[in-house]
């Protein structure tokens, strides 16, 4: 008798499990600060790109490359920002992290930044097209445009390992500043991070 | 005398289940609630239906038959409902592979990345799933994926981005490849699938393609030992093509020992230095036919644990030792002697009638051939995949199975105190539990969900030409060279050092 009593309690204690644990989660939506940090899914994030582009190119104007330049020259180095390649496990968006990188060098107004090849172009079309289109002292001539002194290039490459559900991603970010005169280095700078994302195997 | 018969089989499985009596720490369960039970069962019984996965698979196979990858695409799109919240990775699978045959490579991309994610996100299993499948049948689980199909979301998207000429974002899905193998190889057992030969070598064309070239190699050597350690279920011949990449990047990167014993251990291959003179290179990819599809297999079995390794290793459904689990055991205690109806899926291949592809490139005039040689057998991966995991499917199929049997026999006899009489009781238990049983068997189903928009097999042509403009033509064609299919061209202007990859599609 007992037994039987037994049979029906695990069938309704397997059903209850069932039914609890099957509610639907409810969607919420919080607007946060953009400096908020938002680590949910362990992969490269806008608050990493930005970080890097912070902490790098704050570290590349306090070398001494800088003041030997303008020492040198008398004027602040032009800078051109060429190709990042990704290297990593992940499909990161490095035109989002060359932004940010240019926005960091701009803003620091220790060196002048110049437009990119893309941009050039846009820009050159436009001053062709005033050439024809607009007045002749609103027109922009040809020819005045300054070179870059440096290039800087970079790499993210990334090493992972993954056991039991924790993955650990080790994200490493190479930039240098490449002498657009004689190809010297003139400054090497790397960045790291290293995440641990970790899984349960079960939930209720 | 069927009354204290069932009484006794009850206490065995429960004494099964639990080491200890429960009866003493438990509350008495009431008469009343027996009702509700029954009512709760019978609603999960509703609820999963009867739904046929046949005539929604049939329209879709139909399409891709016809070589109508766009139609194909069509019909998964409108069908997203029928996949459901337990198969949305499928329904993600299914999407990228229609939209990479239908040639929109970057709608396929997004599709095969959130694949990508969610089969990351899946790791974590949900007690609810888990109890639901212990209820009602296997396909209650979120659909995972097999290892092997896990394998091809990566090189599939490697794919779609090679064919738009994104080789840096194709890396990346070469180094995703390369990850998920080597954490499957620290996982499964050394017997078990964590090698897919053709995604290593295709992960060093892509190396290759971007000029990194000991990277390249690295994937090349990983393809060919691949190779030739799971021939026993690869059902593909050491390919002629991994040999002669093997020979020719050993001495681009002036490896001189490892070329020398390349040379000696493939005697077949004459080799000759290939000219890099103004050359670009052309990969065809073909697919062909299509994945095979899982259907189920219903068995009697009778319950105990002897039986059940009896039946592992006379019917050919995996390797001869069943896993022990727990759980299982003390069920299947509980209960010997029942025979309960179990259901397991099974390999149904969907053979394409494909021997080889040939590719003919012209230009200026002349024309040369090459042939297409088979890289990976989708089928094979499928059927070993199902191997490995089969002994664990039927150790949780017949625990389910005993499950339900203690649990119909169980609210059988709650529902029968109703009755004035014993005569009364014995009939209504019977009645119900027999009603249950009919209800629960019809609820058992196999698993049988499976990336079935895959081909049955992919091959692969590779080949140099002088740079410039040239028209190629596809075909594939039989066992007796007889033409299957319409030729497919593909005009093109190739640079100096340029790899181009391509992608053809043979239904039949």
């Amino acid at each position: 008798m007992n037994m039987i009593r037994q049979v029906s309690w695990f069938g309704v204690v397997l059903s209850v499990t069932v039914f609890l644990t099957g509610c639907a989660t409810e969607k919420r939506v919080t607007r946060v600060d953009t400096g908020v940090t938002t680590d949910l899914s362990g992969r490269w994030n806008d608050t990493d790109s930005k970080q890097v582009a912070e902490k790098m190119i704050g570290e590349m104007l306090s070398r001494p490359w800088l003041n030997q330049f303008a020492t040198r020259e008398g004027r602040q180095p032009v800078v051109i920002v060429g190709n990042v390649q990704n290297l990593s496990h992940e499909h990161i968006n490095t035109q989002t992290f060359i932004t940010d990188l240019e926005r960091e060098m701009t803003n620091s107004q220790k060196v002048t930044f110049v437009a990119d090849k893309s941009e050039r172009k846009e820009v050159r079309e436009e001053r062709a097209d005033q050439a024809i289109h607009s007045r002749e002292n609103t027109q922009k001539a040809p020819g005045r445009e300054i070179g870059a002194d440096f290039m800087m290039k970079g790499r993210i490459t990334t090493i992972q390992d993954e056991a039991d559900g924790t993955k650990a991603i080790f994200y490493q970010v190479d930039l240098e500043l490449v002498s657009l005169v004689d190809n010297t280095k003139s400054w090497y700078g790397q960045h790291k991070i290293k995440k641990v994302i970790e899984r349960k195997r079960m939930l209720f | 005398m069927k009354f204290f018969h069932h009484v006794d089989r009850t206490s065995r499985l429960f004494s099964g289940l639990f080491p200890y009596p429960l009866t003493s720490n438990l509350p008495v369960f009431p008469t009343s609630f027996v009702p509700v039970v029954f009512f709760l069962i019978l609603s999960l019984v509703a609820l999963e239906g009867c739904a046929s996965h046949l005539s929604y698979y049939d329209k879709l196979s139909l399409s891709l038959d016809q070589g109508d990858a766009e139609k194909a695409d069509q019909i998964v799109a409108a069908s997203k409902s029928y996949y459901g919240s337990t198969s949305k990775l499928l329904y993600l699978m299914d999407r990228g592979m229609t939209l990479h045959l239908a040639g929109h490579y970057e709608k396929s991309e997004k599709f095969l990345e959130e694949a990508n994610e969610m089969v990351d996100d899946l790791y974590t299993r949900h007690l609810h799933n888990e109890a639901l499948s212990l209820l009602v049948n296997d396909t209650k689980r979120p659909f995972r994926g097999d290892p092997y199909e896990q394998v091809l979301i990566n090189v599939i998207n490697a794919l779609n981005y090679a064919r738009v000429e994104e080789l840096e974002e194709a890396l990346v899905e070469a180094r995703r490849v390369d990850h998920r193998l080597n954490v499957l190889a620290d996982t499964v057992e050394e017997q078990d699938y964590h090698d897919d030969p053709f995604a290593r070598y295709l992960s060093g064309v892509l190396y290759e393609a971007n000029g990194d070239l000991n990277n390249a190699f690295v994937a090349y050597r990983n393809a060919y030992e691949a190779y030739q350690q799971n021939q026993t279920w690869l059902e593909v011949p050491i390919p002629h093509r991994v040999k002669l990449d093997l020979l020719r990047i050993t001495q681009r990167l002036n490896l001189t020992q490892e070329h020398a014993e390349y040379l000696q251990a493939f005697p077949e291959i004459s080799w000759r230095p290939p000219s890099t003179n103004d050359q670009a290179e052309i990969v065809v990819i073909s697919y062909l036919g299509q994945a095979p599809r899982l259907e189920d297999r219903f068995i009697d079995v009778p319950i105990s644990l002897d039986a059940l390794a009896l039946l592992l290793y006379t019917k050919p459904l995996g390797r001869g030792q069943p896993q022990r689990a727990g759980g299982g055991d003390a069920v299947l205690y509980g209960l010997q002697g029942e025979i309960v109806r179990i259901s397991l899926p099974r390999v149904v291949p969907q053979k394409t009638h494909v021997e080889y592809g040939q590719v003919a490139v012209v230009r200026e005039g002349n024309q040369e051939t090459h042939r297409t040689e088979l890289m990976e057998n989708v089928t094979a991966a499928a059927k070993k995949n199902l191997a490995d995991r089969l002994p664990s499917v039927t150790m949780r199929a017949v625990a389910r199975a005993a499950l339900k049997l203690s649990t119909a026999e169980g609210i059988g006899y709650g529902v029968s105190a109703v009755g004035k009489d014993d005569e009364t009781r014995n009939l209504i238990h019977g009645v119900v539990s027999t009603l249950l049983k009919v209800l629960f068997i019809t609820t058992e189903e196999a698993d049988k969900r499976s990336w079935r928009t895959l081909p049955d097999k992919i091959h692969v042509s590779r080949f140099s030409v002088p740079s410039g403009s040239m028209t190629l033509t596809y075909q594939s064609l039989g066992q007796h060279g007889e033409r299957i299919g319409a030729p497919v061209e593909y005009p093109m202007t190739l640079q100096p050092g340029e790899t181009r990859f391509l992608t053809v599609y043979t239904a039949e």
